[in-house]
């Protein structure tokens, strides 16, 4: 008898202070309180019982408590101790997951050869060490952190940077949902995704071009779901900088606001039937004035005239087809996704490379780039794909290059995929880099929480 | 005058629409439930269909308007949809159902769970982090589900109180005898062992007094290995356990295979409301794994 009093009193010391903290638990505390109150119930009833029966008597009373009973009322508490133990602690703390990524390769050319910021034969490379850290911050906001280490090409150091730190509201009127800090900003497709959650090894050579990797930002940005019976989904956002690799304008001299980046992302979706899904979207950058953006290239246009970024522009279409049958969706699927893309930069030309002499002109340079990518999951563990790349460069469209890359995905488990990738490139002449084949493994891997984004969908 | 009347009897039948309460439900067996608490008092949609497995109902769009209308999101709960609600969730940008809320609606409340992992870790396998999530096949244990959704539409419309526990106690009522008869039913086949793709049937199993001996999954949501297979059928051989149940959500592939290397009959059992044709209700669907059952371990 005394156990079970100990144990009432334990879960509820156990759960006290925490209930005063959580709006959120209450539902699991009241669920709790009403088994305690069941379990004071048997209590009673098997005080009652004790001081009813004969203490001689070896018959069971009618209505009394039999000892498998007590047993079971033993186990329960039990459980439901543990249970809520577990829950409590994942209540209160934020979700903490790891990624680990590792890209074995091996490419047939020089890195001088190829442009790559990669060596060029064998190459081990951990590209991401990855931690993610979420929770909510209050009832009207949620918090998140990735912070990556990524090797670096020439020293093999290190370096922990952060990716996405971010704070987004969960409960603004209107449909309405803001972001703030630094997160990956809403443009095109594949340009938010994480390089290990990409359907691919490398991200497309458009997005690499134009966006520069991944669309990091250092902003604001603000998503309305517009309230009609159909999924139309519209962002805006503003930010210093746009793209991993993309410095944001004039670092440290006086910014103003037509240096700052801004874009925005439309999309909507249709059922073509319940297994087959059409999504589509168009987005677009603008970044009125750049000064500076990355300095004054050496790489050229026609004419080898040094020249140099001052007004940003970029403008993206991207569909996507899937079949995703109802039935058993975990072990085959179809996702084709492409996305085109269009850039209109306009650069200051210095034909003498001397700043502020009164020769420099401007010139605008509208280049395209796509990418296409069929990805087929055929069992649980298996996926294969095939990926195509073309890609004009931003300051030369008679730069060309395109890539094709077949790739076979093997995933173990939810935290533990393997892929394979072959890549053979190629350049036209104007480039005056060479085609090379490259072959990747990519190990990548996730302990702790992970979480099914609504963006990786 | 007539038109002004007219006007005005659309304009009440109109807002009598809106003043329906308004659910989602991520699962059949959750929307069947709740359309006999709330009858004609509420509106409900369930994500899944009937025929999807329950940890992947696809993460469609299309759901995120019907969610940001919603008053109400019924769930199974012990993270059952982690891979699909709570992004929807996010996408849906309705506040009143979010986790905390009174529109968050999660059925495990008063659910004491079965193979609760020991680990939080993933070596336990991935999709039953809080214990298994597959109460519902229990009817005793459903009845809890329908409780906690009468309890979640009065909080939201305690104007009609009455009429929720009104329907809520008739089906409750009928649950009981249908568990009367389903208990009849079974009782021939009471200790008869089964295995199954999926863990889906623990408190199925233990309500009827069957045994649970295994699954064809390594873990729940892991793939089984060569090994593993192999292993079961043997030790399936050892123990004369007559069935393996294919659920449809999984390939049928491997469950033939080991009916044929075991000697055993391979059952189709739902795992929802419409998981196979004829089992529309969740009554429909019990009667349905209850004569299944029963006839497999006779033949
Ligand atoms: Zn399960």
């Amino acid at each position: 008898m005394k156990r079970y009093l100990r144990r009432v009193v334990l879960a509820t010391a156990l759960l006290t202070p925490c209930a005063a903290r959580a709006d959120g638990t209450n539902g699991a505390l009241d669920a709790l309180k009403q088994q305690m109150q069941q379990l004071q119930q048997k209590i009673q009833e098997l005080e009652t019982a004790k001081t009813s029966a004969p203490p001689t008597s070896v018959t069971v009373p009618a209505g009394a408590v039999t000892p498998e009973q007590l047993k079971e009322v033993d186990e329960k508490v039990d459980k439901v101790v543990e249970a809520q133990k577990k829950t409590l602690m994942s209540e209160f703390n934020p979700s903490i997951g790891l990624v680990g990524e590792t890209v074995f390769s091996y490419r047939s050319r020089n890195s001088s050869e190829t442009s790559s910021n990669r060596p060029g034969g064998f190459d081990i490379w951990q590209r991401s060490v990855e931690l993610n850290v979420a929770a909510s911050v209050d009832p009207f906001a949620k918090g998140y952190v990735v912070a990556n280490a990524s090797a670096d090409a020439a020293t093999g150091e290190s370096t922990f940077g952060i990716e996405e730190a971010a704070l987004q509201t969960t409960s603004l009127p209107w449909n309405l949902e803001l972001k703030a800090g630094r997160f990956f900003g809403e443009f095109g497709k594949l340009e938010y995704i994480h390089d290990h959650e990409l359907p691919m090894v490398n991200r497309p050579l458009a997005i690499d071009q134009y966006i520069g990797g991944e669309s990091r930002t250092d902003g604001l940005q603000l998503n309305w779901l517009v309230p009609v019976e159909h999924y139309v989904s519209w962002t805006v956002g503003v930010g210093d900088s746009f793209g991993g690799d993309s410095p944001p304008s004039d670092p440290g001299g006086f910014r103003s606001i037509d240096e700052l980046n801004y874009w925005s992302r439309l999309s909507t979706y249709f059922d073509l039937t319940p297994d087959w899904q059409a999504e589509m979207g168009v987005s677009g950058l603008f970044n009125p004035r750049t000064n500076d953006r990355g300095g004054i290239d050496a790489q050229t246009g026609p004419g080898g005239l040094p020249m140099t970024e001052h007004e940003r522009r970029l403008g993206g279409l991207d569909f996507q087809v899937r079949y995703v049958p109802l039935r058993d969706n975990q072990f085959r699927s179809l996702t084709w996704g492409t996305e085109l893309l269009y850039s209109d930069n306009r650069y200051l030309v210095d034909p003498d490379g001397t700043p502020g002499d009164g020769d420099e002109f401007s010139r605008s340079v509208g280049s395209f780039g796509m990418y296409s990518y069929l990805t087929w999951k055929l069992h649980r563990q298996w996926s294969t794909g095939f990926l195509f790349d073309y890609v004009q460069n931003a300051e030369n469209e008679h730069d060309i290059t395109y890539a094709c890359s077949p790739y076979v995905t093997w995933a173990l488990s939810h935290w533990n995929q393997l892929r394979l990738q072959y890549t053979y490139t190629d350049h036209n002449a104007v480039s005056g880099l060479k085609s090379d084949d490259a072959v990747y493994l990519q190990w990548a891997w996730i302990i702790g929480a992970h979480s099914h984004g609504w963006q990786q969908r | 005058m007539k038109l002004f009347r007219l006007l005005l009897m659309a304009g009440m039948i109109a807002s009598a629409a809106q003043a329906k309460v308004c659910v989602v439900t991520t699962l059949t067996d959750l929307a069947d439930f709740t359309r006999e608490v709330g009858d004609d008092l509420v509106e409900v949609r369930s994500l899944a269909t009937g025929i999807e497995d329950t940890h992947g109902v696809p993460m469609k769009p299309s759901f995120v308007p019907v969610m940001n209308r919603a008053d109400l999101i019924v769930l199974v709960g012990f993270d059952c949809e982690h891979a699909f609600l709570p992004a929807l969730l996010e996408a849906s940008k309705n506040p009143r159902i979010q986790k905390g809320n009174v529109g968050y609606v999660d059925c495990a409340k008063g659910i004491t769970p079965l193979d609760v992992p020991k680990s939080t870790d993933h070596s336990e396998g991935d999709v039953h982090p809080y214990g298994n999530p597959h109460y519902t096949l229990d009817p005793v244990l459903a009845k809890t589900a329908v409780a906690e959704i009468c309890d979640a539409l009065v909080a939201f419309a305690p104007e009609h109180e009455a009429e929720f526990k009104r329907n809520r106690d008739a089906y409750l009522a009928k649950l009981d005898a249908k568990i009367a008869e389903w208990k009849t039913e079974a009782a021939p086949i009471k200790g008869a062992a089964f295995v199954s793709y999926h863990e889906h049937w623990p408190y199925f199993a233990k309500r009827f007094g069957l045994k649970y001996f295994g699954t064809v999954e390594l873990k729940p949501g892991i793939d089984p290995t060569a090994r593993h297979i192999e292993e079961l059928v043997s030790s399936m051989k050892a123990e004369h356990v007559p069935i393996v149940v294919g659920e449809p959500q999984f390939p049928e592939k491997v469950p033939r295979l080991i009916a044929e290397q075991a000697g055993v009959t391979l059952v189709k059992l739902p795992i929802m409301p419409g998981g196979v044709p004829g089992t529309d209700t969740y009554i429909e669907m019990m009667d349905y794994i209850i004569k299944t059952m029963v006839a497999a371990v006779k033949k």
